[in-house]
């Protein structure tokens, strides 16, 4: 089946800033009353499921919403807390789209394509109106005009906020759109639904097969097309700021069907994080980047130092992020951060019982501004904080480390977003698309929008236009096939009766992809890890134990699913970073640094987009490159001095 | 809409409305009951001839009253009849989160000290306003002497102790009946609210306390 | 300061909806004060697949209190003692060592218990179908600053809009009403310029269907509040109350 793939981003030509209008007039339109003989899945009800599902039904499409919560409002994007990005320039400092474009794609390390990031900034503009409008409560200022703060990777203040909830308050927009057009009769509401299998008919995706979560019944779905906004895939590490479910299957399953998986190894890991507590911890939390806007981060310049922070004399404290990037200081990027963070811990000038820790210190500010500035600004996450620590973050510096928080990879789309399988479209962090080898903060938000909102329904219409679609019943063998197959799957998960859980093997790998695969990555630690997953996912599947059985509302086996498919994902993410012999953004390799610890990026061999195939064999994935053209600006190295 | 309560909002509003109502009439009948203690019967008998003299007028006060008294309790009804339609099966553990919860011993028992005050009611319209008729000459006048048959029927130990009693549920309806009343009105105010949920407690206090002095004055003193 | 703690939970246990459940007693020894309730909930799963038999099911997804899958009564409270936080974020350093732990899941007619601890919660959904949105079609929104709204009412309206939907209000309640929750959606969008051409029908639709799924009436316990993971104050009841008044006023 190799070989077949040719990757055709379909950018544009054309001057930059007209790319996406003169596109969008080029695309076919589909009449109002064939709308209506449309329906797309969309899977996944975060900001882009939702926005998307929104917009596609009040264009008329007939739309269907599945997701794996209760409710389609509790997806992961609700966790998003500091803001999002537009290139308002209400501040009149200077914003612009370009600078917006500029900041993002150099913030990626210039491995993202010039033209969908523009799109990206261009259309960071109408988010902001379009969320208003929804009745999103921004912040304000006394005037009754929108406030924004800055964030990490900018020099402009152009990050919009709802205290430090924005994700949840978008979302909760975006949700609102979408039961808006439930109540219209334009989208049907699918929850605690898991997306098990993509059904591709004469190459199109054409359905869906679905495990109900509560009956354990497989359901088959028919579709004109597939909208996959199943978020990022994280949790593989175990540890990671994710929600429990968010997950990979979705994603993965439609890999195994044909769609190509793009920059699997550029994983971003945030350096504000509450740091490890025991080993029976589930998940980590992040504290927002915009709290480096007032917290200045620093460890003691002596090793071993157990002092407590406030006994340590303000000479013997290393700022060293203000030391290292004096431009940028505490609001140096997250790759970059999350690297400091990990050289001065390994330099053994960590700080808290593991060592593994470095300050987050507020009283400079609460000295100069007041407690009640930090209060009103931060008021929740220092709550939060005090939640999950019993400490008081107002008088005793926080402390934080770097954990996953973010896959910049995901599935290739073109400038369509439309994946290598015709019909199936991948939106918001499912995708690959706009956040190159690392993302700048509040940009996620942003990008998950801009998808849903403004460019799928402009797209998808396209491709309706453009294409026979033959009609199809869910009686189609090939529904037959994919729902033998999951039943399978899931028989043979239950069938092992193994001595060891879930979770067990989930905490195993997460280890593996974090000591190898994390924040600084060398060849022969990446073909350990491809060792240990192989070993791992071997004896995943002869020493299983999943309870229970399969008709039954059963968290045990969704969750071995996932890790089934993570355990398989793992070892795409090793290769990918095997074979990307440089450093960039997120992605670290040791034997690829300038003389002061900085990323070496290889342009000349690296300058292009990694989507892998899926082969039968998961240890040789195809490679094809799509190679990265700059024709507007110039990569540089990323300096943040 | 709002008279015929479908909602749960309107339901709620009656109820509230009525309630006021009520609580009014309560207030006004503590006044004119204080008459009995001023030491002149007379004083006691007047007002109430003076109030009979409306004739017509006085009795459709009556029964607007009891309209207020039916819907009133009519809409109690229908929410505690909710209530159970809501939570079919009840918790096995269950306490409140205190903090601000105005949930109290007055909250839950509004159905019960209702239906007491309705028994009540029932005995005492029986008792004075269907009892005997005493003659008496006030001021050559021959009205009803309604203050002997208070007399009379407080010279009755038990008649005083439940009287009494009733009066505690009295107060502990109008506890969490007077704030609530309020707010089921959507009169909620950041600074107002906690006065009168607070004031609740000396509102209910001292109305229950003005008629509970009446029967034990009567019994020691008349 | 991290200590060792041995615990009992005593767990509500329902295989499905149509089997009466019962309440079943565990006993987790040595665990980190630092662990969080739902952690310990985990280490109790992983001890029960180990033993064969069949783990507690709960619902659970961001634990860090803002997605609001979780939520259960912890010793006859909703979301558990502290007060402002949802179950996920109840530590055991706030239990003391060798105290039994009650868990019970929400209750409601509206809230159909699917198994253990986990309910359906969709009723609410529902209520937000219903109204709980502004009609602007994607693409036509006027620009974001075009509308100034004072700082004060957007205060209110986001502590109005920090609902997170989780139900505790209606669990709490001793009349299982959905007032606060619907509230907190009528007095967030009813307090914004934008919110204001569909105030009437909003909350007109959005009390008849609270009604039609079987919520209780509200009264006026304030038991949602104290329990609230958000903080939402019941003078959002109040603010629904006047809006449902205004509503019927002007039809």
């Amino acid at each position: 089946m190799a070989t077949a793939i040719k990757l055709d981003s379909k950018v544009p030509s054309g001057p930059l800033e007209s790319r996406w209008t003169r596109h969008k007039d080029q695309l076919k339109l589909v009449s109002p009353t064939n709308k209506r003989k449309y329906t797309i899945l969309v899977v996944g009800t975060g900001l882009a499921g939702a926005s998307a599902a929104a917009s596609l039904a009040e264009l008329g499409y007939n739309v269907k919403a599945f997701c794996i919560q209760d409710s389609p409002r509790r997806a992961h994007s609700i966790a998003a807390q500091g803001g999002i990005n537009a290139a308002k320039n209400y501040r009149n400092d200077g914003d612009s789209i370009w600078r917006l474009f500029y900041d993002t794609i150099k913030g990626g390390d210039f491995r993202a394509r010039e033209a969908n990031v523009y799109r990206l900034a261009e259309l960071s503009v109408n988010i902001i109106d379009q969320c208003v409008a929804q009745g999103v409560p921004f912040a304000r200022e006394y005037g009754g005009l929108l406030d924004t703060r800055s964030f990490g990777g900018a020099l402009v203040e152009r990050t919009f906020y709802a205290r430090g909830q924005t994700g949840q308050q978008l979302l909760l927009g975006a949700y609102s759109a979408m039961m808006r057009q439930v109540d219209a009769g334009r989208v049907t509401l699918y929850p605690r639904r898991e997306m098990l299998d993509l059904v591709v008919i004469n190459g199109q995706a054409r359905g869906i097969v679905c495990r109900n979560l509560i009956t354990g019944e497989l359901e088959s779905y028919v579709g004109d097309a597939v909208v996959l906004c199943t978020g990022g895939y994280g949790n593989a590490y175990f540890l990671a700021t994710y929600a429990k479910n968010s997950n990979a299957t979705a994603i993965w399953r439609c890999h195994k069907r044909g769609a190509l998986f793009a920059n699997p190894c550029f994983t971003q890991i945030h350096p504000t994080c509450i740091p490890v507590t025991g080993d029976y911890q589930s998940k980590l939390t992040l504290m927002s980047e915009s709290l480096r806007n007032d917290g200045r981060v620093w460890v003691p310049k002596k090793k071993g130092d157990t002092r407590p922070p406030n006994e340590i004399p303000e000479d013997e404290r290393d700022y060293f992020l203000e030391r290292k990037y004096p431009t940028y200081g505490n609001l140096a990027p997250r790759d970059i951060a999350s690297r400091a963070v990990k050289a001065v811990c390994d330099e053994g000038r960590g700080v808290g019982a593991t060592g593994r820790a470095v300050y987050l210190d507020f009283s400079d500010t609460i000295r100069e501004k007041g407690i009640e500035y930090i209060k009103e600004k931060y008021g929740n996450l220092f709550e939060m904080y005090q939640h999950i620590t019993g400490e008081d973050p107002y008088k005793v510096p926080m402390r934080i480390y770097p954990a996953v928080h973010y896959t910049m990879g995901g599935l290739w789309v073109d400038y369509n977003l439309m994946s290598t399988i015709p019909g199936l479209f991948v939106l918001g962090e499912a995708n690959f698309s706009d956040h190159g080898a690392n993302r700048l903060g509040a940009s996620a938000l942003m990008q998950g929008l801009a998808d849903g909102y403004f460019i799928i329904p402009y797209t998808i219409g396209d491709y309706f236009a453009n294409t026979t679609l033959p009609k199809v019943s869910p009686e189609h063998s090939a529904f037959k096939e994919s729902l033998a197959d999951v039943h399978r799957f899931l028989t043979k998960l239950l069938s092992i009766k193994g001595n060891k859980t879930v979770l067990e093997f989930h905490r195993e790998l997460g280890m593996i992809l974090w000591d190898y695969v994390g924040m600084a990555r060398n060849a022969q630690g990446l073909q350990i890890a491809i060792e240990k997953i192989r070993k791992l996912r071997e004896e995943f599947w002869n020493n299983l134990k999943v309870p229970g059985d399969n008709n039954m509302l059963n968290k045990n086996l969704e969750m071995a699913g996932r890790v089934a498919d993570f355990l398989e994902l793992a070892e795409l993410m090793a290769i990918d970073a095997l074979h990307r012999e440089e450093s960039c953004g997120a992605h670290f390799r040791e034997e690829y640094q300038t003389p002061d610890g900085e990323a070496l990026r290889n342009d000349e061999q690296f300058c292009y987009v990694a989507a892998w195939e899926y082969t039968g064999d998961l240890g040789k994935p195809e490679l094809h490159k799509e190679p990265l053209v700059f024709e507007f600006v110039t990569p540089t190295v990323r300096s943040y001095k | 809409m709002a008279l015929w309560p479908q909602s749960s909002v309107a339901k709620k509003f009656l109820n509230a409305i009525t309630g006021i109502g009520l609580f009014i009439f309560v207030v006004v009948h503590l006044f004119e009951n204080l008459l009995l203690l001023t030491g002149n019967p007379d004083d006691f008998n007047r007002w109430a001839h003076f109030l009979e003299s409306f004739g017509v007028v006085l009795r459709i006060i009556e029964i607007g009253l009891a309209a207020f008294f039916i819907a009133h309790i009519w809409s109690a009804l229908l929410v505690y009849w909710d209530k159970w339609k809501a939570r079919p099966h009840g918790y096995r553990v269950y306490r409140t989160a205190g903090w601000t919860s105005r949930q109290t011993l007055s909250s839950q028992t509004m159905i019960y000290t209702g239906i007491v005050l309705l028994a009540f009611v029932i005995w005492h319209v029986i008792t004075f306003r269907f009892g005997p008729y005493y003659p008496i000459m006030v001021d050559g006048v021959e009205m009803r002497d309604l203050h002997r048959l208070v007399v009379e029927v407080f010279n009755e130990p038990i008649n005083v102790v439940l009287y009494v009693a009733v009066m505690v549920f009295l107060g502990f309806h109008l506890r969490h009946g007077f704030w609530s009343a309020l707010q089921s009105l959507g009169a909620y105010h950041p600074r107002w609210t906690p006065v009168w949920y607070s004031g609740g407690v000396l509102v209910a206090a001292a109305l229950a306390a003005g008629f509970i002095v009446i029967p034990i004055w009567v019994y020691l003193y008349l | 300061m991290t200590k060792k703690m041995t615990l009992h939970l005593r767990i509500w246990r329902q295989p499905n909806p149509h089997t009466p459940g019962r309440f079943v007693t565990y006993t987790i020894r040595d665990v980190s004060s630092d662990m969080s309730l739902l952690e310990l909930l985990d280490v109790l799963n992983e001890e029960l697949i180990k033993k064969g038999e069949p783990p507690v099911e709960f619902d659970s997804d961001c634990r860090e209190g803002i997605c609001g899958t979780c939520g259960f009564l912890v010793n006859g409270v909703a979301h558990g003692p502290k007060r402002g936080r949802t179950a996920c974020q109840q530590y055991l350093r706030d239990f003391k060592d060798g105290e039994t732990i009650t868990l019970e899941p929400f209750r409601a007619k509206a809230f159909p218990v699917i198994k253990d601890l986990v309910v359906d919660r969709s009723a609410l959904d529902r209520i937000m179908a219903a109204g709980g949105y502004i009609s602007v079609n994607t693409g036509s929104a006027p620009d974001a600053n075009s509308i100034p709204i004072p700082k004060e009412i957007a205060e209110q309206a986001f502590d109005a809009a920090a609902c997170i939907g989780c139900g505790a209000c209606v669990a709490a309640c001793p009349n299982a009403s959905a007032s606060l929750f619907v509230s907190a959606k009528i007095a967030h969008l009813a307090l914004l310029p934008q919110g204001q051409p569909e105030r009437i029908r909003r909350v007109l639709r959005m009390v008849e269907q609270m009604d039609k799924e079987g919520f209780g009436d509200c009264s006026n316990h304030g038991e949602c509040e104290a329990v609230c993971p958000k903080n939402i104050s019941i003078k959002h009841i109040a603010i629904m109350r006047r809006e449902y008044l205004r509503a019927l006023w002007s039809l």
